[in-house]
């Protein structure tokens, strides 16, 4: 009875989503969850909606308890992929990259009753690539963030010991170990010194930071030559030429056909491109987010 | 923007702002959706050097797996006249296999395509219109990537 009850409300909630009418969607699915709470989907379609209302937390716990209720290993690709964009929306790149990769990979690998719609993996594979982007445009920010407190804290140190210095120069003076003229000309060149040690750090630290670099070129070969984006999980045809796997799918759906050659081609003739994933992995791994600037 | 092709497109048009192939030249791309390109025609008496062409690129939201649609535009200033060619309507439409659904394939660009409207004019030796010209263009309603064209003449 509870359970037929909550599927009501579940339907009303569907309907009110549909309409555009989020909170109204929202309250009817937790009424939903109170009356029955042991029905994924109720949790997914309130993540769903949580989304749209950028309630990230809710998302989160939403997602979370879909994919505990199902299990973790089993087919839920839409609650890894709504995870994923809570994870995003909390600004927990790491998370959501891994949550984007499960949710591609049970598109891609689904059980035989998954219910897959056709642009799924487009989408999800979409997601990845937002996902690595942000992943990494983060940890190069953290670098930068760190790298500048290291440098702060060397200038620190830096004129800690100008400033010893400078007060031994005093001190000698006082005491008369040193004439006027000497300590005036040793206080300069006690300051020149640490002026100069002072630019060479600067310039150091400037040399090390991807801002001050040349743009530089993103290789061909990491770049699907369909959608023109670094590739994550590239397939080979026949004729040696790799694609991002989402797009050639989503080519071979109109024309079952090699882009290149024409020649006839189907899934079932693509291999994944392991040497290939390799290197677009190094690619990101050397720091991509400076070569893509202006990918995002 | 849906589809892949907003992003797709961002990069062709950076590319193409860069460096170009003797001869093709990008006018505009306010509107992503919408390109305008200006060919000229080298080593073909039927084409005089000062002579340009105008080109109009429409792109859906599903290319570049979708084809663009590309036709020449007829513009009285700046002057642009259609080409003549046996395989170009009057009306700017052109029969090119790389252009319809079954011979277009998502690894060409703007850049390819001009290359090859390019060198299909520059080896053009009849500076004629294709048959049934007049008729064609009298009556055709359908879309370029719509119409069935018959590629009696596959030596051009």
């Amino acid at each position: 009875m509870a359970s037929y009850q909550a599927d009501q409300l579940k339907e009303q909630g569907n309907a009110a989503f549909r309409n555009g009418e989020y909170l109204e969607a929202e309250a009817l699915y937790t009424q939903a969850v109170q009356r029955h709470s042991r029905n994924p989907l109720i949790y997914t379609n309130r993540a769903n909606v949580r989304l749209k209302l950028q309630q990230w937390d809710g998302v989160v716990n939403d997602c979370s308890k879909s994919i505990e209720i199902t299990g973790a290993n089993a087919q839920n690709h839409k609650a890894w992929y709504f995870l994923a964009q809570g994870q995003l929306g909390l600004h927990h790149p790491n998370e959501a990259l891994t949550s984007a990769l499960t949710a591609y990979d049970q598109v891609l690998h689904p059980q035989p009753t998954a219910k897959i719609s056709p642009k799924d993996l487009e989408t999800f594979s979409a997601f990845v690539l937002k996902c690595k982007k942000a992943k990494f445009s983060a940890r190069d920010l953290e670098r930068l963030r760190r790298q500048g407190d290291l440098r702060a804290e060397l200038e620190s140190m830096l004129e800690t010991q100008r400033q010893r210095d400078l007060d031994e120069v005093t001190t000698q003076l006082h005491r008369s170990q040193l004439g006027n003229i000497e300590a005036s000309e040793r206080s300069q060149e006690i300051s020149t010194t640490l002026d100069d040690k002072i630019t060479s750090l600067r310039t150091v630290f400037a040399a090390a930071d991807p801002a001050n670099h040349k743009a530089r070129e993103v290789p061909d070969y990491v770049i699907d030559m369909i959608t023109f984006e670094p590739m994550h999980d590239p397939v080979m045809t026949k004729n040696g030429h790799s694609y991002e796997r989402a797009t050639i799918y989503e080519h071979l759906k109109r024309s079952p056909t090699d882009p290149l050659t024409r020649d006839p081609l189907t899934i079932r003739d693509l291999r994944p491109n392991f040497g290939l994933r390799a290197a677009c992995e190094a690619f990101w791994d050397s720091g991509a987010s400076e070569w893509i600037a202006d990918w995002s | 923007m849906a589809g892949m092709s907003g992003k797709r497109l961002q990069k062709e048009l950076a590319k193409i702002q860069g460096v170009l192939p003797p001869g093709i030249s990008l006018v505009s791309a306010e509107d992503l959706r919408e390109w305008q390109m200006d060919l000229i025609v080298p080593d073909n008496p039927i084409y005089p050097p000062d002579e340009k062409y105008r080109l109009r690129f429409h792109f859906s939201t599903n290319y570049p797996i979708e084809a663009p649609e590309v036709v020449f535009m007829l513009l009285s200033t700046p002057e642009r006249k259609i080409p003549m060619h046996p395989h170009i309507y009057s009306n700017g439409i052109i029969c090119l296999d790389l252009l319809d659904k079954q011979g277009w394939s998502p690894v060409h660009n703007v850049e390819s395509v001009c290359i090859s409207i390019q060198s299909m004019l520059a080896s053009n030796t009849k500076a004629e219109r294709p048959p049934g010209d007049a008729e064609f263009v009298r009556s055709n309603r359908s879309r370029p990537r719509d119409i069935n064209f018959l590629y009696h003449d596959p030596t051009v």
